[in-house]
């Protein structure tokens, strides 16, 4: 069923480009196109090593992203002080698109991909952030009085009810958190980086190779579609 | 474990309303003695027995359990909520062993712990399944057994049946009866079902509505296990229904 609409998307695209003529090829390439320039990214290389530096930017910077704003949401959902003090502040910084930072993350961490990591961070953190502190919120108070009742302290009770507790939260923080650190690849590939497929977006855009192009944003498309069915299929596991 | 209560009052504040919830309530409940909290929906008794806990605290007056005050929670009482609260990222074994656990006792000495409690209350089969997997009156009798794992003085018990059906909650009411005479906690109950009451309680402290206010006692001489047929038990329902004016 879901492939139907591709199918049509696919077709329509074909006939337009290809058989009436009706879209010249530097506008949008044909399918054909695409897939010759799919197959020639496949014999150089090129789309491998593309793929996985990355899934390594990607998934460094969703890393860093998790273990600061995991920690930081927990606090901030269980402290009142913290949350009165952080709210401001995260809801400043937080519209601010991450590629808005990047004169200052070439000034802070180089050309390179310290500065890649750090738009990806800044993509990612703010979802794990808030869906992190919403979780520990909403932890019902049942629980957390069921554990006061039979002797447990502050520090255990946060460990084994309320991280628990708001697991679902965060992995819904996670699976959101990832999709927008892909999202900010091109951005983070504009600094400094000699491959990826950010890279290879732009590089190629400016060859009016449009085509490769089109490969590299439709296997951008085909790791967030592969990440989110992941993080879904643990989110109904872990779902109470 | 005794309580006292003196002069106690509660009142809630919500921004610019007060609501006095509680009042005035002056009570003892003695070592050993099972004693039920009787009053009509909103009548402050789910209140009176949370201060007990030390997961509220009075406005006024003060209550102290073996003649030191109640400051907090504290696994010597033990609580069994009316709303399901077992942990449901953990199996029944696991949620059975939590006091245990924070209390820091060995994996193995915990699970012989809690296997003894979820046997008492015929559970053994389940000890693997998780919460989700069980019934209402199965889930009550496992908060029961991760309130007595504990071993704690008094058990305080907020309309935990009050959700089951007649039958479940019938069964329920016997296996804590025969629990209280094995273990000989000093258990509050708190309900609103005056069978209940009776067929449970040593004493049976009846509240008014809002605020509530102690408006009468009786005592229950009725011999275990209880008839609910007999005309003492009829008779004394009848009685205590009167003065609860439904």
């Amino acid at each position: 069923m879901a492939l139907i609409i591709p199918i049509i998307i696919l077709i329509i695209w074909g006939i337009l480009t290809t058989y009436t003529g009706l879209i010249p090829s530097y506008l949008i390439p044909s399918p054909y196109a695409v897939l010759q320039a799919f197959e020639n990214l496949i014999t150089n290389g090129t789309l491998l090593t593309d793929t996985v530096s990355t899934l390594i930017r990607v998934f460094l910077g969703f890393m860093v992203a998790a273990l600061v704003a995991i920690p930081l949401g927990i606090l901030i959902g269980w402290f009142k002080i913290a949350d009165d003090l952080s709210g401001f502040i995260i809801g400043i910084l937080r519209p601010i698109p991450p590629i808005a930072w990047i004169p200052f993350a070439i000034l802070w961490f180089g050309v390179g991909l310290g500065s890649a990591i750090f738009i990806i961070f800044l993509g990612s953190v703010f979802p794990i952030l808030i869906n992190t502190i919403d979780g520990v919120k909403r932890t019902d108070k049942v629980y957390i009085e069921s554990a006061y009742t039979m002797g447990a302290s502050q520090l255990q009770t946060l460990r084994k009810v309320v991280v628990p507790a708001a697991l679902p939260n965060i992995i819904t923080g996670l699976k959101v958190g990832i999709g927008i650190g892909l999202m900010c690849t091109v951005a983070a590939e504009m600094i400094g980086s000699d491959n990826g497929l950010g890279y290879l977006i732009f590089t190629s855009t400016s060859m009016l190779d449009t085509a490769s192009a089109i490969v590299a944003m439709l296997v951008i498309g085909v790791i967030g579609l592969a990440f989110d069915y992941l993080f879904t299929r643990t989110e109904r596991k872990i779902n109470w | 474990m005794s309580f006292q209560l003196k002069n106690v009052s509660k009142t809630f504040k919500n921004q610019d309303k007060e609501l006095k919830v509680v009042k005035d309530i002056n009570l003892t409940v003695d070592d050993g003695e099972f004693l039920c909290l009787l009053g009509p929906s909103g009548s402050g008794k789910t209140t009176i027995l949370r201060m007990m806990a030390g997961l509220d605290f009075p406005t006024n007056g003060e209550i102290t359990e073996n003649g030191g005050p109640v400051s907090g929670p504290s696994p010597g009482r033990g609580f069994v909520f009316q709303q399901y609260s077992l942990f449901p990222w953990r199996n029944v074994l696991d949620n059975v062993a939590f006091g245990l656990e924070v209390k820091g006792m060995e994996t193995q000495e915990r699970y012989e712990n809690a296997r003894n409690y979820i046997k008492m209350v015929g559970l053994t089969e389940f000890e693997n399944s998780y919460p989700h997997e069980l019934s209402g009156g199965m889930k009550q009798r496992v908060a029961i057994a991760r309130a007595l794992a504990n071993d704690p003085q008094a058990l305080l018990m907020d309309e935990p049946f009050a959700a089951l059906d007649v039958q479940t909650r019938h069964n329920l009411q016997e296996e804590l009866v025969k629990i209280w005479q094995e273990e000989l906690q000093t258990i509050i109950f708190v309900t609103h079902n005056v069978d209940e009451a009776v067929y449970l309680a040593d004493r049976v402290v009846v509240l008014s509505r809002l605020p509530g206010e102690i408006i009468n006692t009786f005592r229950v001489e009725i011999e275990r296990v209880r008839d609910r047929a007999s005309t003492e038990f009829v008779d004394l329902k009848k009685e205590i229904t009167d003065v609860l004016g439904y």
